[in-house]
Order: structure tokens, then C-alpha cells, then sequence
């Protein structure tokens, strides 16, 4: 009987086999078999929640959410769903071949619930719950939907919404991000997407091998995102924006001592609501714009400052002792340095500091410069915060560049010239800055002498947390080079031949130094930055024209925005 | 524990267990049909308990005399379904007497292999010595191949591809254990993978399907996959204790076809986890160790093929029926002996076990 006993060894060898296999089924493998049997039985019908508003200082919603109804059938036999669909279209009027035609594509799966009609008005919705009870597979599903109550105001401050992309992802798949989330891309809305965001609920029900819903096993209902609050003040955002329409720029508004910003303004904006609608045809023209009106020009822009930068040299000067309040140079119209001469748009005559900034006389700040040096004001420049992010709490914020000797030999490879002490004193040449880092510059003279950080959330959730961002330190400035500045930054609106005379008729006392840059192209870019009521200053304003002319323009443009914030009984 | 006890003892457990489960993967089915099928399951069982003690106590000698007999009918009842067999899932398997639908099948499998036992055991008149193993071409194969032939191909025609190829099986198993000579059976082996290719022409579209599917199921997880997909994650997501009894969420929410008959073996399992799978592992191996214990130590030729026959025939009906719910082999209509609904495949099997019985009993005589 040897043939039976290879049977009898063979039966039981496949018994162990079997035995083995089932153990590395139900054992080792058994954690994967039971997601898999939980995917099979169990469906997420997800509820969305609300995302956080964001508000202004004085509470006012500058971004909310409001619901959306969306009609959604659940899938079932075709007959039963053609059936279902023509009743909706009597009740919409919508046509039953779109209808069908959402239906195909929206489906995903026999239990899950199938978009039909997205967005339909209160009364539709309401007429069709009350339907609900003839036909249990229609639901009406309430969406949340971003809503924009001051279409584009702000909107670079804001940011929009988008689906994550996939750079996105990847840096945030940690922090329970999936793909296909809307999340915020610019502004607050990216950078407090955290608390901003909501938490989806859901229903989770069992179903069996056709879809039918056979329990309801959990319920978790969906939470809404954390409000978080700004410090811009809608009325002097919008003020600014008007004054802003017809331009490419930016204007910062901003409080001098605890630097909040009251406004930001980019120029020209666009309407986040597009996004929200999905409105391709209008999303793809804002990403392909050569104007990047995405961009928010304040914080991201760099710019050469032009004269403003002048107030820079004049620092540098009194603290080194090189050039005193009395101390006054001749201007010809023009000053040869090395072998190059460099223009002064004016001929000027002889100038003392004040009159100097008052009339932005070149050839003054020219023998400034030379005699403190590149590299000494490049370190005040670094003093005034420029060449570095301000740290404000909005992404893509641009550090601008502060060029000195070492730079030039190190990225150009080229010795410093007295040519280029001459350029960078008046603010030309590779010296960048953005908008609100001037405005934080003049803020310094506005205030006394400290270097504030500028922020723009004021409370998360109800809960002050300025104090966390409010950072001032002091500049460590002589009170009197303080003073002779301020006087200046005076003159340039009161004298009789300052830069920014438009601004002279106002009711309040403004301060500030106008700017004309030179750009590679032949408009030049015009600059305002100053602070007002002189005495007792409460605004920074700083207003950047791209290409907008000379310093002039800026200053009307700051003229109309205070002539409003009067009007509105806001100053 | 005495073999005689033990055989019924065990196939007894096995049997209520799958009345067990039949229960839990029937009774959230809609219908007197589905809901009153483990009543019916019981009755098979009784009856098959009251077919085991009639065909315990009849000399298993008696049924060399009725082989051809049994033949005959098997043939007989065979055309009768493939003349006026009622359709049902497509296949025409059964067969209506009465009240009971009878799968001729089941019995075909039964009397190939008591004709392989006699045949194979027929002794010469000049000496006691078995003539098997001294055949020729034509008496070793061609003969015995013919008489398996005719109800294999009946089988198959029906169409039920797994039981006739198991009939095949059977046959060239029977061939083995008779002695019969090695190199006619490597010729039939050889032959039938030479046939393999041609073979694959004739089959059905599904059953073409199940073997693609078998050899990957996610090929098509919706359709002829579906089966074994589900199969496994029922079997994987009992995990080591099992969901318990009425909570298995793939056989209760029907996920899982068939759960009643082939594949209740992944119903049970799903409930009952990787303990009570292990421990009816265990319960086959024991009843299976019985019949191939009493093989060897019986000396009459025809009752040690016969019981070492039944004994391969279990296992080799479970070891599939396993296999296939584990998404080792393709899915074949074969039940799993004892536990499957069925009233034909159970009657069948305790008749099996009481003839080993009885090969028991009377091993003494000889």
C-alpha cells in the first residue's frame, strides 16, 4: 500500500497548507481584509461644514460663507432615477437632458449621493423638501459657499479659494489635508487656513451588496471654521481702493506706534467669488495677466524707492556727524562724480537739510552720501528695516534688496564706485523695496524713532492675539535727527516749494517725502510715504503708483484717500 | 474513542455547524425560501443520518454485486437531465423526484467510484493475487476509461465542468491505487495536458472567465471577480476571534455570494474567525484520517480501495472547495461535503461514511 501512503501524507500536507493559509489571511492579513470589508459595507455621506469669517477690526464680515442648496438623488435602478429627474425638471425647469447629462457624470457609486442641480434658490429648495416625503432619494443638500459681501475688497489681503494643488499637498498631507480640499491660496485665508478651516461631519451608514442603506452606525456633525478678525478697517480699505482705480499700485495705511495695518490696497485686484463659482473662463486670464493682478504689490512688489530713500541719507549723515542741521550744500543742477555727471532735476542754489528734503535736491544728498559712505548707509537702511521681510503675517512677503559694497563684489563682481554711493542715496539702482516696508520706514519719524512690525490679525476666534504680534524696538536715533527729519518730511507739504504741495490745503497737518523712481522703461514710479496729523501723527501712508508718473501723482492720490477718510469722518 | 462513533460524531459536528451558518447567511434574506432553509438542511441531515446507519449495517460486499446497477441508474438518471433537467442558474444540474431535486452528479461521483473499486479489484482464478497491476493497455485503461467517460461527459455537458473533471479525478486516482501501472497513467496525464490548449476552445465564456479570473481577479472586480474578492476579504476580516455569529457584515449584507452552499466555508469563517476555521480544518482532517486509517488496516483489496476512494474523495472535494474560498483555485461549482446546502450532496456523503463504516465493522471477516 506504498500508493496510499503518499495520499494519506499528501491530504495531510494540504490541510497544513490550507491551515497556513487561513492563518495568513485572518492573522497577518487580517487588519487589511477588515478595511476592506468596512469599505464595502460602510459609506461617508459627508456633510460640510463652515468656514471661518474673516472680519474686520470693527467686526464687519469681509469674507463669509453662506449655504448653497444643491439637489442630490440617490442611485438607484434607471428607471426609478429617469423617473426622479423628470420631476425635477418640472419643478426647476431645467432641461431633462442637462439633468441627465449631470447625473452620468457626477455618478460615482451606487451609494453615493449624485449631485444634480447645484446651487438652486431658497424657494425651489424649499418646494422640493417638502416633495421629500413622496420621493425618500431626493435629498436637498445644504452647502456652505465662500461669499464675498464686498466683492474684491481687500482681496489680496484676503486671498481666495481654490482646490489644493499639488505643492500644497504634499506640505500639508500630515495635517489631515486630502486632495481635492478647497483651501486658501494668498492672504489670510492660506496663511490662517488652519484655524479658518472647517471640519467636515458625516454620516456614516451600512449598506449592503446593492448600496441599500441598511443602517445608520455613526453621526458626526460638521464644525464650523474659527472667525478670525483683521485689523484693516473696511471704510479706509475701500477709501484706498477707490483713490487706487485707474492704477497699477499699492497703498498701505497703517497705525505708527503699534503697527496695525488699517489698509492694503494692490492694484489692479480681481474677484475671488470667480474661483468660488469655478469660472474658468475668468480664472485662467487672472493667473495669465501680465499685469499679475494676483499679486499683491504692498508686500510682494519690490520697487526702487527713489527719494524717498532720502530720508536714509539724512539719518545716516546727522548720526555720523558728516552733515549738520546747519550744514548746507550748493546745488548746480547737477554733480560730477568720478568721471559721470549726475543730474539734480532742479537747480536748486544753496540748500540746508529741511530744504533739502522739502525740494528733494539730488546734489545735497549726492555730498551726503559720499561723505557717510555705501556701506554706512546700507546699515541704516538694514537700521530701518529694509533688505528683510517686515514680518508680516501674510505669505509671499518680499524682503526687497539693499545693495553695499560686499554685495556688488559678490553678486556683480564689480568694485563700488562713488557713482553708486551717488545712485543709492537718491533711492536708484539695485536698491528694492515694497510698499509697506516704506511705510514702516516712515513710521519711525512718525512715531519718535521705534521700528514697529506690522500686523493684520487682530483676534483668532474671538481671542485678542495682537499682543503676540505687536514687536517695537527702537531704531536708537539722536531725538534731534529725529526731529530735523520730521521738520523736513513737514516742509515737503508746507514749504513753498515742497514736493508734495497738493497736500497743504488739507484740514490735517500731513508729513511725508514724495519719490520718483527711474524704471527701465520711460514712466517713472511715483511714491508718497508720510504720516498724519504732523502734531499727534495717527496714519502711515505710504502710496506706490507702478509707473505712475512723478512723486506728485502719489501725493494727489494721498491727498483723495485723506480727503475721504475726512469725508467719512473716519480720520 | 472508537471509529465507529467517532465517523458519525464528527460528521455530525461538521453538519451542524453548517446548519449554523446556513442560518446566518440566510435569515436576513426576503422569502419562505430562504428563510425556512436551514429546516431543510436539518432534514437533509436526518435523512443522511438515517442513510448512514441503513448503509453501516449493510455488508459492503453486497454493493460489489450492485455496481452495474448503480451504473445504469446514474447513466439513466444523467440523460433525464440533460433531456428535461430544469434550468436553474443557468446550469441544468437537477434533477425533480418528487419533492427533492436530486443532483445526479453527486451520485455519479459516488458509482465511479465503486465501479473503479471492483474493477481494479478483481482477483485472477489461478492465484489469490490482484490482476490490476498486470493489464495491458486495453484492460488497464481503455475499458475503465470508457465506463468513466460516458457519465463524466454527461457531466460536463450539463454544463458542471468542476464536477466532471473531479469524476475524471476520481477515476485516474482509482487507477493509481489499483496498481495499475504507472506508465499508463503518465499517458493519460501527458495526453491531458497536451489537450489543455484545445481544451480551452471548447470551454464556456464564464468558465474561461473564472480561470482568467482566478489567475487575477481584479481583472474584473465587479463581475466574474466579484466572487472571489468577496470570498477573501470574508475569510481575511474575520480576523482571529471572527465578528460573531450573525455579525458578519460580508455574508449577512450579502457581499458574498453563495454563502449557503460554496461558499459558506468563507461565511463561516468571517463569523467565526480564524479559531473556528482551524478547528474545522481539524474536523475534516479527522474525519478523512478515519477512512485512510481503516484503508490500512483492512485486508480486503475492495474494501481498502474503496475506503481510501471515499476517504480521497472528501478530501479532495474540501481541499478545492477550500482552496477556492481562499482564492487558491478557480471557482468550481463544488460544495464543501457536509456543511454546503444541499440535500443530494449530503445524503451522498453520509452514505460514503457509512459504507466506510461498515468497511470497519466487518474488516474482521477478512
Amino acid at each position: 500500500m506504498m500508493r496510499a501512503r503518499i495520499f494519506s501524507v499528501c491530504v495531510a500536507a494540504v490541510f497544513v497548507f490550507l491551515g497556513l493559509n487561513l492563518f495568513n489571511m485572518q492573522v497577518i492579513q487580517g487588519r487589511r481584509y477588515r478595511d476592506m470589508s468596512n469599505k464595502n459595507c460602510i459609506r461617508l455621506i459627508p456633510q460640510a461644514g463652515m468656514r471661518g469669517s474673516i472680519l474686520d477690526r470693527n467686526g464687519v464680515v469681509l469674507v463669509g460663507s453662506v449655504l448653497s442648496y444643491d439637489v442630490v438623488v440617490l442611485p438607484q435602478e434607471s428607471a426609478r432615477v429617469e423617473q426622479i429627474l423628470a420631476f425635477l425638471s418640472s419643478i426647476t425647469g431645467t432641461g431633462l437632458p442637462q439633468l441627465r447629462k449631470n447625473y452620468r457624470k457626477n455618478y460615482s457609486s451606487p451609494s453615493m449621493p449624485v449631485p444634480v442641480i447645484r446651487d438652486v434658490d431658497r424657494q425651489t429648495a424649499a418646494k422640493l423638501e417638502e416633495m421629500k416625503l413622496d420621493i425618500d432619494s431626493l435629498i436637498v443638500q445644504q452647502t456652505p459657499v465662500r461669499s464675498y459681501p464686498h466683492g474684491s475688497l481687500a482681496s489680496h489681503v484676503l486671498g481666495y479659494l481654490n482646490e489644493i494643488d499639488h505643492w500644497r499637498l504634499t506640505k500639508l498631507q500630515d495635517y489631515g489635508y486630502k486632495t481635492r480640499d478647497i483651501v486658501g491660496f494668498g492672504g489670510v485665508e492660506e496663511k490662517y487656513d488652519y484655524y479658518l478651516r472647517q471640519e467636515d461631519g458625516g454620516l456614516s451608514v451600512e449598506v449592503d451588496h446593492r448600496g441599500r442603506f441598511t443602517r445608520v452606525l455613526g453621526f458626526r456633525p460638521p464644525l464650523k471654521g474659527k472667525d478670525v478678525q483683521v485689523t484693516l478697517d473696511w471704510r479706509i480699505q475701500k477709501i484706498a481702493e477707490d483713490a487706487l482705480a485707474g492704477f497699477k499700485g499699492a497703498v498701505v495705511i497703517m497705525d505708527p506706534f503699534s503697527g496695525e495695518v488699517i489698509a492694503c490696497a494692490s492694484a489692479p485686484d480681481f474677484d475671488p467669488s470667480v474661483f468660488v463659482k469655478r469660472n474658468y473662463s475668468a480664472m485662467g486670464p487672472l493667473f495669465n495677466d501680465p499685469n499679475a493682478p494676483l499679486m499683491n504689490r504692498a508686500i510682494t512688489g519690490t520697487y526702487p524707492p527713489g527719494s524717498v530713500f532720502k530720508m536714509v541719507g539724512a539719518a545716516a549723515g546727522l548720526e555720523s556727524g558728516k552733515i549738520s542741521s546747519s550744514t548746507t550744500h550748493y546745488c548746480p543742477g547737477s554733480l560730477t562724480v568720478g568721471s559721470r555727471e549726475f543730474k539734480c532735476w532742479n537747480t536748486h542754489g544753496n540748500m540746508d537739510l529741511i530744504q533739502a528734503i522739502a525740494q528733494s535736491c539730488d546734489v545735497f544728498f549726492y555730498k551726503t552720501g559720499l561723505a557717510v559712505g555705501g556701506q554706512m548707509i546700507h546699515d541704516y537702511a538694514l537700521r530701518f528695516g529694509m533688505g528683510r521681510p517686515t514680518g508680516i503675517e501674510l505669505p509671499y512677503e518680499s524682503a526687497g534688496n539693499v545693495p553695499n559694497p560686499f554685495w556688488k563684489r559678490v553678486y556683480k563682481f564689480q568694485r563700488w564706485y562713488d557713482g553708486d554711493t551717488a545712485n543709492f542715496v537718491i533711492g536708484q539702482g539695485e536698491l528694492l523695496t515694497s510698499p509697506l516696508q516704506l511705510c514702516r520706514f516712515t513710521a519711525v519719524f512718525a512715531n519718535g524713532g521705534s521700528l514697529v512690525t506690522p500686523y493684520i490679525i487682530k483676534a483668532i476666534d474671538g481671542r485678542d492675539v495682537s499682543a503676540a504680534h505687536r514687536k517695537v524696538s527702537p531704531v536708537n536715533l539722536r531725538r534731534s535727527t529725529i526731529e530735523r527729519i520730521r521738520e523736513g518730511m513737514r516742509q515737503v507739504v508746507s514749504g513753498d516749494a515742497g514736493t508734495a504741495r497738493a497736500l497743504a490745503a488739507l484740514r490735517v497737518s500731513v508729513a511725508g517725502k514724495t519719490g520718483t523712481a527711474q524704471t527701465s522703461g520711460d514712466k517713472t514710479h511715483a511714491w508718497f510715504s508720510g504720516f498724519f496729523p504732523y502734531e499727534q501723527p495717527r496714519y502711515c501712508i505710504c502710496v506706490f503708483l507702478e509707473r505712475g508718473g512723478s512723486g506728485g501723482t502719489a501725493s494727489v492720490v494721498a491727498r483723495q484717500i485723506i480727503e475721504s477718510m475726512i469725508q467719512e469722518g473716519v480720520l | 474513542m472508537k471509529t465507529e462513533i467517532k465517523i458519525p460524531a464528527i460528521a455530525m459536528t461538521i453538519s451542524l455547524v453548517g446548519i449554523v451558518t446556513i442560518y446566518s447567511s440566510t435569515y436576513m434574506k426576503q422569502g419562505e425560501f430562504w428563510q425556512s432553509m436551514y429546516q431543510r438542511q436539518i432534514l437533509w441531515v436526518a435523512l443522511g443520518l438515517a442513510a448512514y446507519a441503513v448503509f453501516s449495517r449493510i455488508n459492503y460486499r453486497r454493493i460489489w454485486d450492485w455496481t452495474y446497477v448503480i451504473y445504469a441508474l446514474v447513466i439513466v438518471l444523467l440523460l433525464l437531465v440533460v433531456g428535461s433537467g430544469i434550468v436553474r442558474l443557468g446550469a441544468q444540474r437537477w434533477l425533480r423526484i418528487a419533492w427533492f431535486n436530486l443532483q445526479p452528479s453527486e451520485l455519479a461521483k459516488f458509482a465511479v467510484l465503486i465501479y473503479m473499486g471492483r474493477y481494479c479489484s478483481k482477483k485472477s482464478a489461478d492465484d489469490v493475487g490482484l490482476k490490476a497491476h498486470r493489464y495491458g493497455i486495453i484492460r488497464g485503461l481503455l475499458i475503465p476509461f470508457f465506463f468513466v467517460a460516458i457519465p463524466a461527459a454527461f457531466i460536463v455537458e450539463q454544463p458542471d465542468l468542476g464536477s466532471g473533471a473531479l469524476v475524471f479525478f476520481l477515476f485516474l486516482l482509482m487507477l493509481y491505487l489499483g496498481n495499475i501501472r504507472l506508465r499508463y497513467l503518465a499517458l493519460v496525464v501527458g495526453i491531458l495536458v497536451a489537450a489543455m490548449p484545445v481544451a480551452w476552445h471548447f470551454l464556456h465564456g464564464y468558465q474561461r472567465d473564472r480561470i482568467l479570473v482566478f489567475l487575477n481577479p481584479n481583472i474584473d472586480p465587479l463581475g466574474a471577480g466579484y466572487t472571489i474578492i468577496q470570498s477573501k476579504i470574508a475569510i481575511g476580516s474575520g480576523g482571529f476571534f471572527g465578528k460573531g455569529w450573525l455579525a458578519g457584515t460580508q455574508s449577512q449584507l450579502f457581499f458574498l455570494p453563495e454563502a449557503h452552499t460554496d461558499f459558506i466555508f468563507a461565511a463561516f469563517t468571517e463569523q467565526w474567525g480564524f479559531v473556528g476555521g482551524a478547528l474545522l480544518l481539524l474536523l475534516y482532517y479527522l474525519l478523512i484520517r478515519q477512512g485512510i486509517n481503516i484503508a490500512q488496516t483492512t485486508g480486503d483489496h475492495y474494501g481498502r480501495l474503496l475506503s481510501m476512494g471515499i476517504s480521497l474523495m472528501l478530501a479532495i472535494q474540501i481541499c478545492i472547495n477550500l482552496a477556492m474560498n481562499m482564492g487558491l483555485a478557480p471557482v468550481v461549482g463544488i460544495p464543501l461535503p457536509l456543511m454546503s446546502y444541499g440535500g443530494s450532496s449530503v445524503i451522498i456523503t453520509y452514505i460514503c461514511l457509512g459504507m466506510m463504516a461498515n468497511i470497519n465493522r466487518t474488516r474482521a471477516v477478512f
